[in-house]
């Protein structure tokens, strides 16, 4: 990932396909979700003391026209390697590719990956099985993830897939021609608010940092703006002094962001905020309202069979105190039906 | 095992479990996904370091209760068929040295509703059945959709298992062990953790924008086209600066209602319950006193008495009903108003600077 190399993609080798179909040449584009990469790294990180490297599958989704692949997840297979044979557990894999499916059947296999960037005969070896018949991705071209974790060293993310080189048979089975081809950590919305907590652990000494409440969250967001603003108005300063070369770009930019801030009169202010602001302490007076009366009905109620069971008298007065924690819960439900109303009108 | 007496006191969860059970929570939203974690007991700090879903069971319908679960993933950690999918997942990730130790399982949520029978028979069923130092991480999605992440850990305190066990709610059972709604779940802190590579893998993640800073965009479709606009991997989160609270409020209330219906239902359950006993108690006292007569009578007569304790044949007095539902449910009700609390000074907060924004001076009057 440290340097994203840039290089010529334009048609992607023909896969090993059958005479008769026609094979589309269009580009492939491999999207990563960081919870896949993650789970590489945790593999590389769990490895057997002697081994150079791990290798794993990968999972995720095809679009229609196969030109777009998304890694969603990964399990790691063992293998084991010497200096002139390879040995991938294929059991290990089926079955654990079966046990998957059963969780997710949206996600097929796309892939495999391999936590070094070498690329040797033994990878063409593995990439010829994921990318063959009958297991394999064929039709599609299978993708082949390197990430380096050398340690010392950054950590490199490569994608790839293959072409079948090769005279005889024999060649061919253990050669391959790796292709680079652009990839992109893309993540959703969801997964935002956990990235944010995992990179606030990024540079703490012990690797680890507590969650943050709403309002602690809030105030960091507010913070980084600020921190934001300061650094354009540093700018924007700057080029005022003529210390800093100016840019029309940034500050059509600049001039744009500023008009977004609303114009409204500030008697619509004031009202908007006067009834928002009330909804807001009304619900939250309510809701602690309820609860106090729930408990207290609920205390009222188990309190009873303690002092009742021996005269008539406390049990009716528990129950009036039942009731009343009843009536008091409609009358709270009715006035909150009142304001959520109002609160969908708004 | 020496460890056994030092309570768990924390749970660490890998950056790995976080965004595996992120994915599967919102890839499932709004059904309840669930799914197993593996881990190890470090001293009282459950270390949570990977995790894998649950398959979805479908579940022979019980087509003479009414109550079935309407989704049979809320079920699943306890269902029979994921015992043996967990244990044969966990076989598996033995072979690739991942931590091959159950520890809990997770479920996701929506507005922290996670408080029902569903999640108690399963936390139950973990803590008795696999291992008593398990927990329940539950995840909400709509919480997390609001800028920072909402993730937390409970268990069953030791009490509630106790009486869940023997299914002691009658009122005069609770009075007796002062089991109160608060009892029921101990939280435990989350902290996150991140491995050495996963923290030298984020620091590379930000370099590439620090470097190429230096040249000028040199138009304006080329800036917002340029690599700093797309390039968002770890941008900055500003989702809980947004001022949309109606959604959520709405959301809360309807929840509220909800729980304030089941609480009703509870209680008239209870008072129904009441008047039968005092009924049925009439009833008796009539008999008891008829008998009393009646010996009287006989008495007078010279006969033998009759026994006076018949009644307890005769008579049956109603169940009474388990406090447990109405206890769950005060629970939820805290929960929501807590929620709500913080909800709200977040909110507050927000909405006085955007007026001290607008509105300039207004403040400073």
């Amino acid at each position: 990932m440290a340097d994203t190399d840039s290089f010529v993609h334009l048609a992607r080798p023909l896969g090993p396909v059958a005479v008769g179909s026609a094979p589309t040449t269009a580009p492939v584009n491999v999207v990563i979700q960081p919870q896949a990469l993650f789970s590489v790294l945790d593999h590389s990180l769990r490895r057997n003391a002697d081994q150079e490297r791990v290798i794993g599958t990968l999972l995720g989704t095809r679009s229609d026209d196969g030109t777009e692949v998304e890694i969603r997840s990964t399990f790691a297979v063992g293998h084991t390697e010497t200096t002139d044979q390879v040995e991938v557990d294929m059991e290990y894999q089926k079955q654990m590719l079966a046990l998957h499916l059963k969780a997710n059947p949206k996600e097929i296999l796309v892939g495999w990956y391999a936590t070094s960037s070498e690329l040797n005969t033994f990878s063409a070896l593995i990439q010829n099985f994921y990318s063959g018949q009958g297991d394999g991705t064929w039709p599609h071209p299978a993708v082949h993830l390197t990430v380096s974790t050398e340690a010392g060293k950054d950590i490199e993310t490569r994608a790839y897939i293959s072409a079948p080189v090769g005279v005889t048979a024999e060649r061919a089975a253990d050669s391959a021609a790796f292709i680079p081809v652009p990839y992109e950590i893309r993540y959703g919305e969801p997964e935002k608010s956990g990235l944010e907590a995992i990179s606030a652990a990024r540079d703490a000494e012990e690797r680890s940092v507590n969650l943050f409440t709403d309002i602690e969250a809030l105030e960091r967001a507010i913070e980084e703006v600020l921190g934001m603003i300061d650094r354009v108005s540093r700018y924007v300063e700057s080029v005022i002094d003529e210390e800093a070369p100016a840019s029309t770009a940034l500050g059509q930019y600049l001039l744009n962001t500023l008009a977004l801030a609303p114009k409204v009169e500030p008697a619509d202010i004031e009202r908007d905020f006067n009834n928002h602001i009330q909804d807001v302490l009304v619900v939250s007076y309510l809701a602690n309202t309820i609860r106090t009366q729930m408990e207290l009905s609920n205390r009222l109620a188990t309190a009873q069979l303690t002092l009742g069971g021996e005269s008539g008298s406390t049990e009716t007065g528990n129950q009036r105190g039942g009731q009343r924690g009843g009536k008091g819960g409609r009358g709270g439900q009715q006035r909150n039906q009142e304001r959520s109303g109002e609160e969908t009108r708004a | 095992m020496a460890e056994k007496e030092t309570p768990l006191t924390a749970v660490k969860v890998e950056a790995l479990v976080v965004m595996k059970i992120i994915k599967h929570c919102s890839q499932t939203f709004p059904t309840t996904a669930t799914g197993s974690i593996v881990g190890m007991d470090v001293n009282g700090v459950l270390e949570i370091t990977n995790t894998f879903p649950f398959p979805v069971v479908e579940m022979p319908a019980e087509s003479h209760f009414d109550n079935t679960a309407p989704n049979p993933a809320a079920a699943a950690p306890r269902a029979k068929s994921n015992a043996a999918y967990q244990a044969e997942m966990i076989r598996m990730l033995r072979e690739v040295n991942v931590d091959a130790h159950n520890v809990g399982w997770y479920t996701s949520a929506n507005m922290g509703n996670f408080v029902n029978m569903n999640v108690i028979e399963n936390q139950f069923f973990y803590q008795k059945e696999m291992n008593e130092r398990t927990v329940a991480l539950v995840h909400d999605v709509s919480r997390s959709a609001q800028g920072s992440l909402s993730l937390r850990a409970f268990r069953l305190s030791p009490k509630f298992m106790t009486a869940f066990k023997e299914n002691k709610f009658t009122s005069e059972e609770l009075q007796k062990s002062n089991l109160r709604y608060q009892d029921i779940f101990v939280e435990l802190p989350v902290e996150i953790h991140n491995s050495h590579l996963i923290t030298s893998f984020l620091h590379q993640l930000q370099t590439p924008s620090q470097s190429a800073s230096t040249d000028l965009p040199p138009s304006l479709a080329a800036l917002e086209s340029g690599p700093f606009v797309k390039d968002t991997v770890l941008a900055p989160n500003f989702d809980n600066l947004t001022l949309s609270i109606d959604p959520f409020l709405e959301k809360n209330c309807d929840l509220l209602l909800d729980s304030i219906e089941a609480h009703n239902t509870e209680t008239n359950n209870f008072q129904y319950y009441q008047r039968s006993l005092t009924r049925e108690q009439t009833k008796i006292n009539q008999w008891q006193a008829k008998r009393k007569a009646e010996n009287a009578s006989r008495a007078a007569l010279k006969q033998p008495a009759l026994p006076e304790d018949e009644w307890q044949r005769l008579f049956k007095l109603p169940q009474e009903p388990s406090r447990l539902e109405s206890m769950l449910n005060s629970r939820q009700v805290d929960q929501y108003a807590r929620q709500v609390d913080s909800f709200v000074s977040a909110t507050t907060g927000k909405m006085f600077a955007v007026k001290g924004n607008l509105l300039p001076g207004e403040i400073a009057k």
